[in-house]
C-alpha cells in the first residue's frame, strides 16, 4: 500500500483493526510458516468470568489492555500476563440486550483509553491506573439502547456507535472530544422528518427504524472519511410495517470525520427483512481492478455477499456471492440487486439462505497486503424465517419474530481467503460449526483465527494449509492480535474467560 | 406428640397463610385474547429455543400442548415455574429475564394451547414396558431411570418432554428427526477398518465416539483416511414390523407415561 496513514509501530497494537483501515495485519514475522508449529503458550490470564470475551485488545508501554463483559477493564503485564489494575462498574439491573454484555475492545490517544460501558456510557480511563477521567451517557437504556463496539479515534475525536435494533430504537454514530467527552456531532442512521431519505420509510416508522452501529467503522485521513456499517431495520422480519427502503439500515455510510456529515452511503440490502445487518468491517485498501487503480472498500456482508466499492463514491465494482444464496438473483448494474420472489419471512416460517446470523456477521476480519487477499469467516446456515405481528412498547423486544433450523441440519462454516480484486475465493477452510472468532494476518505468511470448540489455529496465508493448532479449553468468539516485546513476536488471544499469549520457544 | 402435631398444625395454618398472602396467586389477564397473542410472540422469542416454535417439544423443552405439566396445570403453576424455573431440569428462572406481566401473558397463551394429546392413550403401559425391555431390546441403547444403556437418548423423562406424534414418529422412522448430539459417526482408519458409532465429540480436527457395543474411541482427522458425521439414526428402522399396531400403541402408552417418577 506505501501509505503513510498504513504505517503503525508493529510491536503494539493501538486500535481495534491495528490501523485505521481496518487491515488486522500484523508486520511482525519473526513467527513464520516455517517455525509456527514451534509456538508455546506464553503465559495464561483468567479473568474470572464465565466468557463472552470478543474484544481486541490494546498493547503499548508493556501493557495489554483489556476491555471486557459486563463493565469489566482490565491491564495486564504483557510480558508476563499478571494483572496491573482492574476496573468495574455494576450495569444496570433491567438491560435490554440482544446478545449478552459484550465488549469488543478500548481506543486510546495519548494516555488515555476509552470505552463504552453495556449501558450506553462512554468512558475514557486513565491507561497507568485504570481511574475513570470522564464519562458521557451517549442513549438511554431504558429505550432498548445498549453500547458494545469498539471506539474508533480521529484525531481529536472518540468516534462511538450504538446497538439496540432489536428494541426499536433509532441508531446513530457519535463523535465526542477525546479531552472532554463533550458531544462535537452525531449522525442519525435513519433520517428525521423532512431529512433525505426519510421517505423511505412508510408513517412513523423511522422513530423505531433500528439500524444500529455496533462494529466499529474505519477511517481514511486523506479522504478525512469515516467509513460505519449499519444494522438492519426494525422490527427484524415484519416489513410491513415499514414499507419503502428504509435508509440508512443495512448500509455503509462514508461521513466527513470533522462535522459527521453524510458524504455517501450504499445500501447492501434495501428493506431488509432477515437481519442482515451491514455492520461487518468495512476494509480499506487501494487495489488495482481491471488496470485501474482503485480506492477500495471492501466488506463481506451478512447477506452471503462480498463487495468490493469504490470508497471515493460508493459504487459497486466486485459483487459476488460467497455462501448459499436464495434472496436474489444477483446485483444489478445499478447497485441494486434483483430480489427473487418469495424469500419474505411468513407466519408458516420460510426457508431463505443465509440464515439469520448470515453468511459473514461481525466477526473481526483481515486483509494481507503481502497476499492482497481478505480473509473471513463465513457460515453455511438456512434457517425458517417466521414473522409475527407485533406492536411496538418502549424498551420491549422488537423483532417479530424468529428463526428455526430445518430437522436434522446444523450450521456449519469455513474460513474463506477472498480475492477483493476479483471476488473470487482462493481458498477455504470448512468447519464443522459456524464460526465465532475473528481473524489475524502476519508479515509471517501466517492467518490466525479460533474455532467454537476452543482450537486457535495457524494457517499459510497463501494455501489454508493448517500449519498449528491448540486447544485453548473455552470457545473462541474474539479475534487473535499479535504483538512484540522484548525482542520477542506473541499472539494473542481471548478464550472462554481466559486471556492466552503464545510465543517461540 | 401431641404438641408436635399441634406445631405441625401451625405449620400448616402459617404456610397457608403466607400462601395466602401473596400477591400474585391469580392471572391479572385470565380471559384477555390480546395477552394470549402477547404470549405467543414472548413465547416465540424466549421458549422456543426449547420447546419448539409450536410448543410442542423441541432441542431440550417439554411438549406444553399436552394440557398436563409436571409442576401443576393452573396459570399460577405455570407463572411460578417460569418465574422459579425447576430445579433439576434444564428450565431457567425467567424472573430477571422477563417483566412480571410478561410472565402472566405467557402463562396465558401456554395454557390456551389446546390440549390435542389428552385423548386416553389406547395401548397398555404394563405391556409397553415388557416390550421395550423385552422384545424390542430397547435397552441395549437407552435408559430409564437406573436401567438400561447410555449410547442413546436417556427415556427417563420422555414423556413430559416429547408428544406422543413425536414419539411414534422417532420409533417407526427414527431417521425423521435425529435428537442433537446424537448423530452417526463413520471413521475409516488408514488401513481400511471402519468404524461406526454414536457421536460423543466432533470438532475440526478429531472425532469421538462409541460404538454399540459402548466401547469409546478417539481419533484425530489427520491420522485416518476419512471422518464422517450423518443426520441418521444407528436406531433400527425396522420396529415398525417387528411390533403389531396394538404392540406400537403399548409401547407409546408406556413411553408416554414416563416422567421421572417411579412407575
Amino acid at each position: 500500500m506505501g501509505l503513510v496513514f498504513a504505517q503503525v509501530n508493529s510491536s503494539d497494537w493501538r486500535t481495534y483493526g491495528h490501523n485505521s483501515l481496518g487491515w488486522r495485519y500484523s508486520e511482525l514475522a519473526q513467527i513464520d510458516t516455517r517455525n509456527v508449529s514451534r509456538l508455546s503458550t506464553a503465559w495464561i490470564y483468567q479473568t474470572g468470568l464465565p466468557g463472552g470475551f470478543e474484544t481486541t485488545p490494546l498493547v503499548f508501554d508493556g501493557l495489554m489492555f483489556i476491555a471486557g463483559p459486563s463493565n469489566n477493564s482490565w491491564a495486564l503485564d504483557a510480558l508476563t500476563g499478571r494483572p496491573i489494575w482492574h476496573s468495574h462498574t455494576t450495569p444496570p439491573n433491567k438491560l435490554n440486550l440482544c446478545c449478552g454484555q459484550v465488549n469488543r475492545g478500548f481506543a486510546t490517544r495519548g494516555d488515555k483509553l476509552f470505552r463504552v460501558n453495556i449501558e450506553g456510557t462512554l468512558v475514557a480511563l486513565d491507561a497507568k491506573s485504570g481511574t475513570t477521567l470522564w464519562q458521557t451517557p451517549i442513549a438511554d437504556y431504558k429505550q432498548g439502547y445498549s453500547a458494545t463496539a469498539a471506539p474508533l479515534v480521529v484525531k481529536n475525536l472518540v468516534v462511538t456507535g450504538i446497538a439496540g435494533a432489536e428494541f426499536g430504537t433509532r441508531g446513530f454514530i457519535d463523535a465526542y472530544d477525546a479531552d472532554t467527552g463533550k458531544r462535537i456531532w452525531r449522525f442519525n442512521t435513519v433520517p428525521g422528518e423532512g431529512e433525505r431519505g426519510s421517505d423511505t420509510w412508510s408513517g412513523d416508522s423511522w422513530k423505531r427504524g433500528g439500524a444500529s452501529t455496533w462494529i466499529t467503522g474505519t477511517y481514511d485521513p486523506e479522504l478525512n472519511l469515516i467509513f460505519w456499517g449499519t444494522g438492519n431495520p426494525g422490527p427484524d422480519m415484519d416489513g410491513d410495517v415499514r414499507r419503502g427502503d428504509n435508509l440508512y439500515s443495512c448500509s455503509v455510510v462514508a461521513l466527513d470525520a470533522d462535522t459527521g456529515e453524510l458524504k455517501w452511503y450504499y445500501q447492501f440490502t434495501p428493506h431488509d427483512v432477515h437481519d442482515w445487518d451491514a455492520i461487518s468491517d468495512p476494509v480499506l485498501a487501494d487495489l488495482t481492478i481491471e488496470n485501474r487503480k482503485v480506492k477500495a472498500l471492501m466488506q463481506a456482508n451478512r447477506n452471503g455477499f462480498f463487495y468490493t466499492l469504490d470508497r471515493t463514491n460508493g459504487k459497486v465494482l466486485k459483487a459476488k456471492a460467497y455462501t448459499e444464496v436464495s434472496w436474489t438473483e444477483g446485483i444489478g448494474a445499478d447497485g441494486r440487486p434483483i430480489l427473487t420472489k418469495g424469500q419474505e419471512p411468513t407466519e408458516e416460517g420460510k426457508l431463505a439462505c443465509p440464515g439469520l446470523g448470515g453468511g459473514h456477521n461481525w466477526q473481526a476480519t483481515a486483509y494481507s497486503p503481502r497476499t492482497g487477499l481478505y480473509y473471513f469467516p463465513t457460515s453455511e446456515n438456512c434457517q425458517l424465517f417466521y414473522k409475527t405481528k407485533q406492536e411496538f412498547t418502549e424498551g420491549e423486544w422488537y423483532q417479530a419474530s424468529n428463526v428455526e433450523g430445518p430437522p436434522n441440519s446444523h450450521g456449519t462454516g469455513a474460513i474463506l481467503a477472498v480475492d477483493p480484486t476479483t471476488a473470487a475465493t482462493k481458498w477455504r477452510f470448512d468447519m464443522v460449526s459456524t464460526p465465532t472468532a475473528g481473524i489475524l494476518a502476519t508479515a509471517g505468511g501466517l492467518v490466525f483465527t479460533g474455532d467454537r470448540q476452543g482450537y486457535l489455529i495457524a494457517f499459510d496465508d497463501r494455501t489454508g494449509k493448517v500449519l498449528w493448532k491448540f486447544q485453548t479449553g473455552g470457545a473462541i468468539v474474539s479475534p487473535p492480535i499479535s504483538y512484540a516485546l522484548e525482542g520477542k513476536q506473541y499472539i494473542e488471544v481471548a478464550a472462554g474467560g481466559s486471556i492466552l499469549t503464545f510465543t517461540l520457544k | 406428640m401431641h404438641f408436635k402435631i399441634f406445631a405441625l398444625l401451625v405449620l400448616i395454618a402459617r404456610f397457608g397463610l403466607v400462601q395466602e398472602d401473596k400477591p400474585t396467586v391469580k392471572n391479572p389477564f385470565a380471559g384477555d385474547a390480546k395477552a394470549v397473542e402477547s404470549g405467543r410472540l414472548q413465547f416465540r422469542m424466549a421458549c422456543a429455543g426449547c420447546h419448539g416454535l409450536r410448543a410442542t417439544g423441541g432441542r431440550s423443552g417439554p411438549d406444553l400442548t399436552r394440557g398436563t405439566f409436571a409442576a401443576g396445570n393452573t396459570e399460577a403453576d405455570l407463572y411460578r415455574v417460569i418465574s422459579d424455573g425447576v430445579p433439576g431440569t434444564e428450565m431457567p428462572a425467567f424472573t430477571s429475564r422477563l417483566q412480571d406481566d410478561e410472565r402472566w401473558r405467557l402463562a396465558s397463551y401456554i395454557n390456551s394451547l389446546s390440549p390435542h394429546d389428552n385423548v386416553p392413550i389406547p395401548g397398555d403401559p404394563d405391556s409397553g414396558e415388557r416390550l421395550f425391555w423385552e422384545k424390542g431390546g430397547c435397552g441395549q441403547c437407552h435408559r430409564i431411570g437406573t436401567r438400561g444403556s447410555s449410547l442413546g437418548p436417556n427415556l427417563s423423562r420422555i414423556g413430559r418432554q416429547r408428544s406422543l406424534d413425536y414419539l411414534r414418529e422417532s420409533i417407526v422412522s427414527p431417521d425423521a428427526e435425529v435428537t442433537s448430539g446424537y448423530a452417526t459417526v463413520t471413521v475409516v482408519t488408514r488401513d481400511g477398518k471402519k468404524i461406526t458409532g454414536v457421536e460423543r465429540g466432533f470438532d475440526n480436527f478429531s472425532a469421538q465416539l462409541m460404538d454399540l457395543s459402548n466401547r469409546y474411541y478417539s481419533f484425530q482427522k489427520d491420522n485416518v483416511a476419512s471422518i464422517q458425521r450423518e443426520y441418521r439414526s444407528l436406531m433400527p428402522s425396522n420396529y415398525v414390523r417387528l411390533f403389531s399396531a396394538r404392540e406400537l400403541d403399548d409401547l407409546l402408552a408406556f413411553l408416554a407415561g414416563l416422567g421421572g417418577g417411579e412407575r
